[in-house]
């Protein structure tokens, strides 16, 4: 068994292979990791919207001991995360990590805004550091806007570009 | 007289465990050996044994299977797994009983790939090449395996 706690060292040896590959061998996995979260994230969306979104990455802070803050509001939900446990442990690795890891986030989680029709801005920030800012709006405009601020944006399979 | 303080080991973990990673594993598996073969994903085993598990690889090569009965022991307790572990003269044995990851995914996916025991049986033979000693994995159940290590003859 390759522990839960290591999950995220071994997606790093799937990232490196998959990158060996080719971007679409990357971006194929990551959709089909999106697939995979759905069981655990569709229905609430579906059923309570935004507070869904905030039920889900809340017992994520709890299970994956994350330093993160998550508000909440009408129109959008915010993610602050201060200490992101995934990268730490990559990085704290004894084999090399992959440059792009932070790439997956964004990579799974902006194929599920696309098909619930919601937007998603998402900051890596720096992809050394384990820090990032995820917003998600009902409303295009606002992510566009919010899009203008961003220090390094994300995209993700099948991305469009706003405006 | 107290006992020496141990050290941690390389990759020791607390807080909370998320046992839907087994989920994303599985998955990963599946994606793999649909793609590009089994032999592919056994090549991503064998790195994650010998490149992340550097440490537990150490001490083999140094004559030390304890670090890996360390290593066991906290991570099946961490998971609340149903196992044993016999510490012999010529071999040690870990018993799995209920492996928590197995019986987890089997809750949470359509069904347990053919090849998520592999993870188990491929990492410990990566971990083990090339130092005195082998650890082989016996398959003996749904979610229920035997992990034994021995001095290579």
């Amino acid at each position: 068994m390759i522990p839960s706690d290591h999950f995220t060292r071994f997606y790093n040896e799937v990232f490196k292979f998959l990158e060996s590959k080719g971007q679409e061998d990357l971006e194929l996995y990551w959709l089909e990791i999106s697939k995979n979260q759905e069981k655990h994230i569709l229905d609430l969306i579906k059923t309570k919207g935004l507070q869904g979104m905030y039920e889900y990455w809340s017992v994520i802070e709890e299970e994956e001991n994350c330093d993160l803050d998550l508000t909440v509001d009408d129109d959008h939900l915010e993610l602050h995360m201060h200490g992101c446990p995934s990268l730490a442990k990559v990085m704290d690795n004894d084999a090399a990590p992959m440059t792009r890891y932070c790439d997956h986030c964004a990579g799974w989680i902006g194929p599920i805004m696309d098909k619930t029709g919601y937007h998603l801005v998402y900051d890596a920030i720096s992809r050394t550091e384990p820090r990032c800012v995820m917003r998600i709006y009902k409303d295009a405009e606002k992510a566009k806007e919010a899009e203008k601020s961003v220090q390094l944006l994300m995209g993700w399979p099948g991305k469009q570009e706003r405006g | 007289m107290q006992k020496p303080l141990e050290t941690p080991l390389r990759y020791e973990e607390e807080g909370n465990v998320h046992l839907d990673f087994h989920g994303a594993v599985n998955t990963t598996i599946d994606f793999i050996v649909e793609r590009y073969g089994v032999e592919v994903l056994h090549e991503i085993f064998a790195k994650v044994g010998k490149d992340v598990y550097v440490d537990l690889r150490r001490h083999l090569q140094a004559g030390d299977p304890n670090e890996m009965v360390r290593h066991w022991r906290h991570f099946f307790t961490r998971e609340n797994a149903d196992y044993d572990i016999a510490v012999g003269e010529d071999e040690i044995v870990l018993i799995v009983r209920h492996c928590t990851a197995y019986h987890h995914v089997a809750k949470i996916a359509p069904s347990v790939s053919a090849h998520f025991c592999d993870q188990t049986t491929k990492v410990n033979e990566a971990v083990a090449e090339g130092t005195p000693y082998r650890i082989d994995t016996e398959i003996t159940g749904p979610g229920a395996c035997r992990q034994i290590i021995r001095r290579r003859s």
